[in-house]
């Protein structure tokens, strides 16, 4: 075969060709107009507008939770057209590596579902204070996938034989009690749970704690040492998938993962004894009932209220109330501001529950504590 | 005009030319620079090992040679015993070899002693085809078009062989039943990735086999399979061996197809149709994750991984240099 | 004259029955054996073409802002990715294939081809390292660099260095078996005109091999444009395209196509296969070029 040198040019002609094309339209980010076709795409985009872009500029990094994912990403998206001089990475490790990242200076904030346990109190560098914005409110769905079988309804109790392993077939008679009418399959129940530290996983716990009494001995925990039959996986996503991909599966995940997966989700017995579903109503009912501390941290779950969700949980953003630079402060309270503004708009199409007015007004206001 | 430097006449071209000879200064910074390039293979290779090894030592400290061994795998406890990613590895990548293996020799002698020069040249294209698809598309592919389209064949496989003593231990359900995502599915996706290097590798070992031999097979009449057998074999024996040991490295480190199509789940089990975890698997999905003594045990673990690459790698190449040594003596 | 009755007789006929049967199996045998790597081969250049084409559109490859995993296909693009996959394998290929073609040079030049102890050494070990696995490299760089960098370590230069690791030793390999092809008696004529070895290297052996160095190069860089292992740890990850490669997380394909793989949603298995299929044409491009290089110096070195 006779390779013509007019071949090879001709062909690294055109490699670097698209190269150099591909280089020249994606540095034009700052000007991008597809942006706003996100942003139209998303019922918020007349209430992002509204918000002014500050004099900061540059990126903010921020990890964790993956109960903020879909929040974190959608905003990040949004906020584009909002201030264009701001980029915002998020990077979701789950919560437990997010307050490390944090620890660490890797990142200017991080997403958790939880306050900082009490032994992680000595990781936390000397001298700095950590400042909770709570940003979210959601519930966990218990999502399964059963063939033939809709409107599971299951309590606290029978929840934690299932997860502790306790109760391992789906025709089980505890289950039988709950759903009469359904038809439950005499196949073992393939638990799908979390094998990283989650805040979900913690806020899950902590309910059966609160809930289930002495049925649950597991403990709460980011990471709880579920049976050995159950598939741990690595992140909110990954249970999701799983649960969407094994039949005759059961698995804890954030509700907007779970609808955004496809997945079924079981109603859950609330303190009132009525079976809710979850929904970003009832999760907003729930959040109703709650009156945070001082430093903003609360818990949301198996809260009182006839229509309230009892497994409810809500995420937080930390970050240091000192900042090293004027810099860093300005661009975060832009971007905090932002989430708690008019970021909130973005939260009920994502099956998510915005903060109460009062739980915002006070996060707002705690704004000004960020300093440099 | 004399140089200032006589060439040696007994030295050959090419030899090292010693830095204290008067030469210029741009010759001897070349060499140099040379110099430090090749060292900087050495460089790496030990930083790699000091660097994980340090570390690494956070988590060996606390578990010693016994967390090698161990097959906990506590995260929530600060329990890291490493034995099931190392079994899920060596599992994984034996499976791989064994499906590889025949069918990459059998290319290999296709090329070599079946197929004329020029209807070559397409199957070694197809073999560079092979070759360049990037692992993380085999996962991909892996995960979202085989594990689906595999798993009925593992469960009608199992519910086949269920009650047959050894064969229901290897293929049989296990308690969770079967998964697309099982040790079985990682080896074979190992396999189409090992299959151009033991192939190209084969291939280089027995090109180096003398023609006279094989043509004095033909000579006495054999079939090419006898020559193949009575010629070929006996001379590329040893660097076959050390082409299917490459391979076997290559298997142990692949990381991304093996992180999605294992099925990341902690277990030491016979069941091959189940899901398992291999090392370089657990690094990629949990090291984002991971802090403190987790992240040191999953460094300690590379680091286990680094040695074992390197001593498979090792006698594969020394092994592969002593056949072409040999042979091209003879 | 001898007596010819008591020598064994030759038989000179076809081989008949089972040595004829047991060589035709194996024949076959290899036939399938090839027949077996066009399956995996094709079904998934099938797959990715059929599941990424849908994907793939002018936007799709441009649009710097990569969608948030929920959103459907459409939003959005891989832009920040293809700029990062390109950006950081450019970077990896300065540093690694100059430094590889260096140290083949010391091997075959100032070695003897290994005969000295230090060049076989490094010969040996460079063959060795061919086999440390991509993730180790990535464990390196990022003990190495990113966790003494703190806030800055993440970047796509630390990716770069970490695929100039895995590709050192390819470019290595491939240069010293072309340099080993280039006949003796070009240096030594190189040398009886007066030259310095420096001299002879840089202006005989190198451009004589050049087309074997740049097709092994390039099918180096294929192999680490590929590579997702050692970007796990070194490049971080983020939402738009960022194209400064020293300072500040990047984004690059594989690592697109791995976080996507892993998604539940239907929007974000699309946009992986279709960043599959931008890699698969990239890499194959790579080969192509690769190709035609390796068929330029077989023609001259016949």
């Amino acid at each position: 075969m006779q390779f013509r040198g007019k071949q090879v040019v001709a062909a690294s002609g055109a490699v670097a060709a698209a190269i150099a094309l591909a280089a020249c339209s994606s540095s034009s980010s700052s000007s991008s107009s597809a942006p706003s076709s996100a942003a139209a795409s998303t019922p918020a985009a007349s209430a992002s507008t509204s918000a002014s872009a500050s004099s900061a500029s540059g990126t903010i990094s921020g990890a964790g939770s993956t109960f903020q994912t879909n929040f974190q990403q959608g905003a990040i998206s949004a906020f584009k057209s909002v201030d264009p001089n701001i980029t915002v990475n998020y990077n979701p490790v789950g919560s437990g590596t997010g307050r490390t990242d944090l620890y660490a200076n890797s990142v200017l904030y991080a997403g958790s579902d939880s306050p900082i346990p009490s032994k992680e109190a000595k990781d936390v560098p000397a001298g700095k204070t950590v400042l909770y914005f709570p940003v979210q409110i959601g519930p966990i769905a218990i999502a399964y996938n059963l063939s033939g079988v809709t409107g599971l309804k299951l309590d606290a109790t029978v929840l934690a034989e299932i997860f502790s392993g306790k109760i391992t077939t789906w025709n089980d008679p505890a289950i039988k009690a709950l759903n009469p009418s359904a038809s439950l399959p005499s196949s073992s129940i393939s638990l799908e749970v979390r094998s990283d530290s989650s805040g979900t996983t913690a806020n899950f716990s902590q309910y059966l704690v609160d809930a289930a009494g002495s049925a649950w001995t597991l403990g709460t925990s980011s990471i709880i040492s579920f049976p050995k039959s159950a598939h741990a996986n690595d992140g909110g996503s990954a249970v999701a998938a799983a649960v969407k991909a094994t039949p005759n599966s059961i698995g804890y995940v954030d509700f907007s993962t779970a609808t955004a997966t496809g997945l079924t989700a079981a109603s859950i017995k609330n303190s009132a004894g009525d079976y809710v579903a979850p929904s970003s109503q009832s999760a907003a009912a729930a959040a109703t009932h709650v009156t945070p501390k001082a430093n903003l941290t609360f818990l949301t779950v198996d809260e009182p209220g006839a229509t309230s969700y009892p497994i409810t949980y809500q995420s937080w953003d930390l970050v240091y109330a000192k900042q090293p630079n004027a810099n860093d402060a300005a661009l975060l309270q832009a971007w905090l501001g932002y989430l708690l503004g008019a970021g909130q708009s973005l939260l009920t199409p994502l099956n998510l529950a915005p903060l109460p007015a009062s739980i915002d007004a006070a996060a707002k206001a705690q704004l000004s504590q960020i300093t440099s | 005009m004399s140089t200032g430097v006589q060439a040696d006449p007994a030295k050959s071209a090419g030899s090292a030319s010693s830095l204290t000879r008067r030469r210029p200064l741009g010759d001897r910074g070349f060499q140099v620079l040379a110099l430090v390039a090749g060292l900087l293979v050495l460089a790496i290779l030990i930083g790699i090992a000091v660097s994980t090894a340090q570390q690494g030592a956070d988590w060996f400290s606390t578990a010693g040679f016994k967390g090698i061994f161990s097959t906990v795998w506590d995260v929530g406890n600060n329990q890291f015993g490493m034995m099931a990613f190392v079994y899920g590895t060596v599992i994984s990548s034996v499976i791989a070899i064994i499906i590889a293996v025949p069918v990459s020799l059998g290319v290999a002698l296709l090329l070599t002693e079946v197929v004329p020069r020029r209807w070559g040249q397409p199957i070694i294209v197809i073999i560079d085809l092979l070759a360049v698809v990037p692992s993380v598309v085999w996962g991909l592919w892996g995960i979202l078009v085989l594990e689906p389209w595999i798993e009925p064949i593992y469960a009608s496989i199992a519910s086949g062989v269920n009650g047959i003593p050894v064969l229901d231990n290897l293929f049989g359900e296990s308690n969770g039943g079967v998964s697309g995502a099982s040790f079985f599915t990682c080896g074979l996706i190992l396999a189409i990735m090992i299959t151009p290097i033991i192939t190209s590798l084969a291939r280089e070992v027995i090109a180096t086999v003398p023609a006279i031999d094989k043509e004095g097979a033909y000579a006495l009449g054999a079939t090419r399979w006898e020559m193949i057998r009575g010629a070929v074999w006996p001379h590329s024996q040893a660097g076959v061996v050390g082409a299917i040991l490459v391979g076997l490295g290559r298997a142990m480190g692949e990381t991304i197809a093996a992180a999605l199509v294992i099925g990341s789940s902690v277990q030491v089990t016979s069941h091959l149709f189940v899901p398992g975890y291999s090392i370089p698997a657990v690094i990629a999905n949990q090291f984002g994750e991971s802090s403190g003594e987790f992240r040191s045990a999953l460094i300690g673990l590379g680091l286990v991984l680094f040695v074992i690459t390197i001593i498979v790698n090792l006698v594969a190449r020394g092994v592969v240099e002593r056949s072409a040594r040999r042979s091209r003596g003879a | 004259m001898a007596v010819v009755s008591d020598q064994p007789t030759i038989d000179l006929r076809e081989p008949g029955g089972w040595r004829r049967s047991k060589n035709q199996i194996a024949t076959v045998l290899m036939y399938v054996a090839f027949v077996i790597i066009l399956i995996p081969l094709g079904l998934v250049i099938f797959e990715v073409i059929a599941k990424g084409a849908k994907a793939i559109s002018w936007q799709f490859l441009t649009n710097s802002t990569i969608p948030p995993n929920v959103m459907p296909l459409g939003q959005g693009g891989m832009g920040a990715a293809v700029v990062g996959t390109l950006e950081i394998t450019a970077f990896a290929a300065v540093i690694a294939v100059p430094l590889g073609i260096l140290g083949a040079v010391y091997i075959n030049e100032y070695g003897g081809g290994g005969k000295s102890w230090l060049s076989g050494l490094i010969s040996f070990m460079s063959n060795v390292m061919v086999g440390v696995p991509s993730i180790v490299m990535g464990l390196f760089i990022f003990t190495v660099w990113v966790i003494p960098h703190g806030l800055t370590g993440l970047s796509g230069f630390a990716g770069s260095l970490a695929l100039a690791c895995l590709m050192l030793p390819l470019v290595i390999r491939s240069t010293y078996e072309m340099l080993r092809l280039v006949p003796d008696h070009l240096r030594e004529a190189s040398y009886a005109l007066g030259a310095t070895k420096s001299r002879v290297t840089l202006t005989v052996v190198l451009p004589s091999a050049i087309s074997g160095i740049v097709s092994g190069s390039l099918l180096a860089i294929a192999r680490a444009a590929g590579e997702t292992a050692p970007l796990l740890f070194t490049i971080g990850l983020v939402e738009s395209t960022n194209s400064n490669l020293f300072s500040g997380p990047t984004t690059a394909l594989p690592s697109q196509i791995f976080s996507n793989a892993l998604s539940p949603y239907v929007g974000a298995e699309e946009r992986a296969w279709g960043a599959a299929l931008t890699l698969i044409v990239i890499a194959f491009i790579l080969l192509f070029v690769a190709r035609i290089f390796t068929a330029r110096f077989t023609r001259y070195a016949r």
